[in-house]
């Protein structure tokens, strides 16, 4: 029952002032930025160039390099953290032994400052100090270029994302797992279904809907990467780890190059709406004709 | 496989999975294993190349500890303190404003017209162009002069029989969380450079305390609005039902009873906002730079300040991994599956 009373806007407005303030502000503000030639340093006097810093980041192959680490870390690092994810959650809610303990020291790593697990990662990843190259020089490799090889940085960036993030997903999966109604199972089990068969004809689909809004969440959230990278590499070598959010940094922060940064940020707003509103649409047809 | 277990593997394959989950329980232990080592380390014990037990491989000592308490690394201490104090503001107001509008938009029907939030938007864009460009103002003038003006328009604007679709509280509360959507960078460049030209008018908001909090506390509420509306809807609504009829006013109802009936709610809510706050790099390095910077900024500059000194780097990241260890502790005692279960649906 929904009630109607004049102190409703007393209960909603202290919230909606706030996010209105701290989100349309700075819209508006680095909206009308964008379209502008605007530098600190040196002090040059706005001018408006429309479009212009538009174009000129489309052409700059940097902003592309920037796109494609974003895209190649993201839907890696998501994809594995679902797999695995999803494959941690099943056996530990058909009570894996030992269940119990499991369950806080796999939700760990995600209440962990991304800039502090960075940190532990140069050091295992480090190649005299670090444990890993010991232990893997056992098997005949020596000093893997962990983190000064382009190919490998990028590949120990996306192993901190799975390690921090994983998490989520399992306890997600977990909750969700624990949704199912079992008397589909039972009549599976009647039906003599096989295990494999129980968990792609039933617990797969079931899930889905949650499956979805889980990876779509972790999509959106790993596209944002900075902090990790920027402890872990700095965006290094060369450009080679640079992500969406390092590259504005760098342009806005160090060059203060405003009205470049704040058609950057809008060109990573508008591509992050594009593959969410593309990811839904792809999704939408099979959400809806399984429920 | 609710309930059931492994029942339909064979003892083998179940205890490859046994050994699957060691497995992924191993590496994400081994690394936090390895932090708590390494700071207890002296120098010598960490450049010698990787040891592994106390007291076998190598002696423990408290040193890098105590350089980091005088600080030898940067005000750790005061660090420390700055992160305490911003987050456990910034938590207890957002939730406590976040709290509020998600019970209201569990119980009281809103209608906003799209028109009038067209009228806002369109309002505020042009009003602040306009003041800045005819009246010669500053550009957060302009802004602070714009928003009242298109809040008010807005507001008046919703009564009248626009044309166009009406939105409920669905839509409020999906706009709420879609703000969480946002790439930060967009807000934190910009709110760096509002913040910086409001503190030439005299106010300063960079490396403040207010400046700080209010941004975690907006970046906080959607995350809380979203959570707090599964609790609020468990309440039953009975008990309000029984209070309304007694003649108990809206806001007593929920001071006196959903507030204490959601305790566990707003407790988890709480926690996890502080871990929000408490974790978050980007706001902080754009908008502190001395007097109140934040754990993650501190413990980030360590890596490039003085080289590989390891055992120093992981006390500094263990001050900052400590706090949020003990939470998961309390949070994963207070999960009851129910607990999440309503937020992903």
């Amino acid at each position: 029952m929904m009630r109607n009373d004049p102190i409703k806007h007393v209960f909603i407005w202290p919230a909606v002032l706030v996010v209105l303030a701290i989100s349309i502000f700075p819209l508006i503000y680095s909206l009308t930025t964008s379209f502008l030639s605007y530098r600190l340093i040196p002090p040059i006097p706005p001018r408006v160039v429309w479009l212009g810093n538009y174009a000129t980041l489309l052409q700059e192959p940097r902003f592309w390099n920037a796109i494609y680490t974003t895209t190649l870390i993201a839907f890696i690092a998501v994809g594995l953290q679902y797999a695995i994810g999803f494959g941690v959650a099943l056996a530990l809610n058909a009570r894996v032994p030992g269940e119990r303990l499991f369950r806080v020291a796999l939700l760990l790593p995600m209440l962990l400052a991304p800039v502090a697990v960075a940190l532990v990662a140069r050091m295992m990843f480090n190649p005299t100090m670090g444990p890993l190259n010991q232990f893997l020089s056992k098997f005949g490799l020596v000093n893997l270029p962990f983190l000064t090889n382009g190919h490998w940085a990028l590949a120990c960036i996306i192993a901190v994302e799975v390690w921090q993030w994983t998490p989520f997903v399992i306890l997600m999966m977990l909750a969700g797992l624990q949704t199912l109604p079992e008397d589909v199972y039972e009549a599976a089990e009647l039906e003599n279904a096989s295990a494999w068969q129980q968990f792609w004809g039933i617990t797969f689909p079931m899930l889905l809907p949650i499956s979805a809004a889980i990876v779509f969440i972790r999509l959106i959230e790993s596209y944002k990467i900075m902090d990790t990278v920027f402890v872990m590499t700095g965006g290094g070598p060369g450009v080679d780890t640079e992500t969406l959010t390092l590259f504005a940094y760098q342009e806005g922060f160090k060059k203060f190059n405003l009205g470049y940064t704040s058609a950057l940020s809008f060109l990573f707003l508008i591509a992050i709406t594009i593959i969410g509103v593309t990811y839904l649409a792809l999704l939408r047809p099979h959400l809806e004709k399984r429920r | 496989m609710s309930g059931q277990g492994l029942t339909g593997l064979s003892p083998w394959s179940r205890r490859l999975v046994t050994v699957g989950v060691l497995v992924w329980c191993l590496i994400t232990v081994f690394p936090l294993y390895w932090v708590v080592v390494t700071a207890f380390k002296t120098p010598p014990g960490v450049v010698g190349g990787p040891t592994y037990m106390p007291f076998i491989d190598f002696t423990p000592t408290l040193q890098p500890f105590i350089d980091l308490y005088q600080g030898i690394r940067g005000e750790f201490f005061h660090t420390f303190l700055n992160s305490t104090i911003v987050g456990l503001s910034a938590a207890a107001i957002a939730t406590a404003i976040g709290a509020m509008a998600a019970y209201a938009l569990v119980r009281f029907e809103f209608r906003v017209r799209l028109g009038a939030g067209l009228v806002f938007f369109l309002l505020a864009l042009g009003g602040y162009l306009f003041f800045n460009a005819t009246f010669g103002l500053t550009r957060p003038q302009a802004l602070l002069l714009a928003f009242p003006i298109a809040l008010i328009a807005a507001v008046a604007a919703n009564r009248l029989p626009l044309p166009g679709p009406i939105l409920g509280n669905e839509d409020i509360l999906f706009w709420f969380v879609s703000q969480r959507m946002f790439p930060p960078i967009v807000t934190a460049f910009a709110l760096y450079l509002l913040y910086s030209e409001i503190g030439r008018l005299g106010f300063q908001l960079i490396d403040s305390f207010v400046g700080l909090t209010l941004c975690y506390v907006a970046f906080s509420l959607p995350i809380v609005v979203w959570l707090m509306r599964d609790f609020f809807e468990a309440v039953p609504i009975e008990v309000e039902e029984a209070a309304m009829v007694d003649n108990v006013p809206s806001w007593r109802i929920f001071f006196g009873i959903v507030v204490p009936m959601s305790m566990n709610g707003l407790l988890a809510t709480f926690m996890i906002t502080l871990a929000f706050v408490w974790n978050e790099f980007l706001f902080a390095l754009f908008l502190t730079n001395s007097r109140w910077q934040t754990l993650p900024i501190l413990v980030a500059g360590q890596n490039s300040q003085r080289g590989d000194e390891w055992w120093a780097i992981s006390a500094a990241a263990l001050v900052a991994i400590v706090p949020m260890m003990i939470m998961a502790g309390l949070l994963s005692r207070m999960m009851r599956s129910g607990l999440l279960l309503g937020a992903i649906k």
